[in-house]
């Protein structure tokens, strides 16, 4: 008879077989697994890693702790970026929802022409946002531009779309809300139609108006599809690069410069990847904050209510 | 299917996949007598020329060359990737003397492979840039010098009785006579690198330097505000330069003036071969070229393309074999005839002015000029961070959201406070 306890060989714990269909799933999912680990996880650790160290490809990459947070937190240019992409984030993704919704209640309807709008709004998201930024480059140029073409042509002065600070900016967010309104349109229309109609038809035999029934009743029905626009949208502006990049590479002086044109510049100009990686790591935090909140707030609203 | 896969195993079969994945470009490129090399190219002919040069290395030497071609920006970011990731990938990089300071570390030294007799036919000026201060290493080896004149519409300054500026002075005089209907009497840059290079030129006509004796940042000084704000009003106060020009880069820079909409500006020596060509150019045959504009002293920035070889290279010596060939006579002489390249060789530099006429000579004789004159920001530990913070200092001069001293007051703090950090000072 073996004295060997049930589950164990020579000492060493025998691991119990896994069921079939378990094998057949981590197979399954291995590739992705590896790939996963290879070209997300290990990256994005040891960038983290970077963020504490003096990388600079000068040989020796000395620990030198928080300094990188420190530096940029307290620095001149990260702030200035920081403002930047503050102002980007709420002015694009602020008129982007309203003039989303408002172009989604408008082409819900059964109004003519309707439907070659809704394919015509699937032009903007489609296009890569290198090209956005090269057809707006063109767009704002005060002497060969479209759009000062057509200011001219009404006798209203030249507007410095890309020379000066502000209008920078301000070009910067056009070509931004030009090509995203679309994709807003796109997720509230679907929400819109899928609404119950019921509400809305015991709201009209209650009298309700148009403004009514859609305040009270559309924007709290819609508030989930609302919730994960804005999602997308926090999350794809803190990652803002190849528009601005391309129209303004985050110019003049930096007056268009978003925390992401900031680490290129810093990780590929200045070859300084300590203070990029930092700077990376803030923006995601900073996203992650307002994901948060975005999503936390509401939440403990509820909660308190149902106490 | 195996009925007894455990997680172990499942993970120990993982990581066999993974470590043989990450291996296998290695075992595939140790392959003996070829080397690697990430090469520049930009426009239709330089796929034919390292096609060519390539072709006749291998031919002569029977070592092969695998490469791959990028424009500048991508090049850069590549190489400064690869850098960073100790990468062998390729043992030949082309390279540039403006982020040169951020590879001494990663590049090979390559005096040992040239002679002292060898390295004296280079301009002086390419090589001295191309090595570290700290120990004199040469990090690369030039293969065709980067200067500019100006260049300037022979025809309409004739129409006005007009002669191409000398002087500071006279290119404001120049400029405002030439501006008007759509068209401007200049153009200058003023984006990021462009920018940076044009306050360089100025801020040494002006007397001033980029450090002082102790490689403390001097671009502040009154040389420094006087070139800024030169600069500045050339844009904001005379407005002979096109107002977006503040967003402008060399392409941008270039096409204002082959289009026919400015009537002068400071170009590379490829422009002679761009607007040469009536595909390229609305002014084939109206224009001319002259010296670049001087105030205090006549300099402005020499500096070159060139070949490196990656320290972690594990075949240099064929690796610079192939390095010599690209800045020997043969390469060089291709490289005038294909792009109007201005050779780093001074003698092929000789042979190539001796055998030019008319405009094609004077105009070779005027980039010598600036050549022998030429400068290069300094190579210190942190200046490529500086340089990054004088993008910025500069374009907000230019577009008047601060004062030319406040800007250059801001960023020489800035700086001296990144070549610490980089160990400037040490």
């Amino acid at each position: 008879m073996s004295s060997v306890p049930h589950g164990r060989v020579s000492g060493r714990r025998r691991r119990s077989p896994l069921p079939y269909t378990w094998q057949k799933g981590y197979l399954l999912a291995g590739p992705a697994f590896v790939v996963m680990l290879a070209i997300f996880v290990y990256p994005l650790g040891y960038s983290f890693l970077m963020s504490f160290f003096r990388w600079d490809l000068s040989g020796s990459a000395p620990f030198i702790g928080t300094g990188n947070y420190t530096d940029e937190l307290f620095g001149r240019q990260f702030n200035q970026a920081l403002r930047n992409q503050i102002i980007f984030s709420v002015v694009s993704i602020t008129v982007e929802v309203v003039a989303g919704m408002a172009i989604a209640v408008l082409v819900n309807g059964e109004l003519r022409g309707m439907r070659l709008a809704r394919t015509l709004l699937l032009v903007p998201p489609m296009i890569a946002p290198a090209v956005v930024g090269l057809n707006f480059r063109w767009l704002f140029n005060t002497q060969y531009g479209l759009v000062d073409a057509l200011l001219r042509m009404f006798n209203l002065p030249s507007i410095p779309w890309l020379s000066d600070p502000t209008w920078a900016l301000v070009s910067v967010i056009i070509a931004d809300v030009w090509q995203n309104t679309p994709l807003m349109v796109l997720l509230f229309l679907a929400g819109l139609q899928s609404l119950p109609q019921e509400p809305l038809e015991a709201a009209t035999v209650d009298g309700a108006g148009p403004w009514q029934r859609f305040w009270h009743i559309v924007l709290p029905l819609m508030r989930p599809v609302i919730m994960i626009a804005l999602m997308l949208r926090i999350i794809d502006t803190f990652r803002t690069f190849d528009v601005v990049w391309l129209m303004t590479q985050g110019g003049p002086g930096g007056a268009s410069d978003l925390l992401t044109v900031y680490a290129y510049l810093l990780a590929f100009q200045a070859v300084d990847f300590g203070h990029a990686a930092a700077v990376s790591y803030i923006a995601l935090g900073m996203s992650l904050v307002v994901l948060g909140l975005l999503y936390g707030v509401p939440w403990l609203i509820a909660k308190r209510r149902a106490i | 299917m195996s009925g007894n896969l455990s997680r172990r195993k499942f993970l120990a079969a993982g990581a066999t996949v993974a470590a043989g994945s990450l291996a296998a470009p290695w075992i595939a490129r140790a392959q003996a007598n070829e080397i690697t090399a990430l090469l520049i190219t930009g426009g239709p002919l330089y796929p034919k020329y390292w096609e060519k040069i390539v072709q006749d290395f291998t031919a002569k030497t029977g070592i092969k060359v695998r490469y791959d071609l990028l424009e500048f920006t991508p090049l850069t970011s590549k190489v400064v990737t690869l850098s960073a990731a100790r990468s062998s990938q390729y043992d030949v990089y082309s390279t540039h003397t403006a982020q040169i300071d951020s590879y001494f570390s990663h590049f090979a030294p390559l005096n040992s492979y040239f002679s002292e007799s060898e390295l004296a036919d280079f301009y002086p000026v390419a090589v001295k840039y191309l090595r570290d201060p700290k120990n004199g290493n040469l990090a690369a080896i030039p293969r065709n010098m980067d200067a500019r004149v100006q260049y300037y519409r022979s025809d309409i300054y004739q129409e006005k009785g007009l002669k191409p500026a000398e002087t500071w002075e006279e290119l404001v005089d120049v400029g405002l006579k030439l501006t008007g209907n759509g068209h401007y009497g200049l153009v200058v840059p003023g984006q990021g690198d462009p920018a940076q290079r044009t306050f360089s030129d100025l801020l040494w006509q002006a007397g001033g330097d980029w450090v002082d004796q102790a490689n403390k940042p001097a671009f502040n000084s009154e040389a420094g505000i006087k070139a800024l704000t030169f600069y500045r009003d050339l844009v904001q106060k005379h407005k002979i330069v096109p107002p977006d020009a503040v967003g402008y880069q060399w392409n941008e820079n270039s096409t204002e003036f082959s289009s026919g909409t400015v009537y002068a500006n400071f170009d590379w020596p490829g422009a002679f071969a761009t607007l040469s060509n009536p595909d390229t150019s609305r002014v084939v045959g109206k224009w001319s070229s002259a010296p670049y504009v001087r105030d205090k002293a006549a300099i402005s920035c020499a500096i070159s393309h060139a070949m490196a070889l990656n320290g972690q290279s594990g075949r240099k010596d064929p690796a610079v074999e192939f390095i010599k060939y690209t800045v020997g006579p043969e390469a060089q002489r291709l490289q005038f005839d294909e792009f109007t390249n201005f050779p780093s060789s001074q003698a092929i530099a000789k042979e190539v002015i001796t055998a030019a006429k008319g405009p094609q000579a004077a105009w070779l004789q005027q980039l010598e000029t600036t050549i022998a004159n030429g400068k290069e920001w300094p190579k210190l530990p942190g200046f490529s961070k500086v340089c990054t913070l004088m993008f910025s200092a500069i374009e907000q001069a230019l577009t008047d959201q601060v004062s030319p001293s406040d800007s250059l007051n801001q960023a020489a703090v800035e700086a001296e406070d990144a070549m610490r950090r980089a160990g400037a000072y040490d």
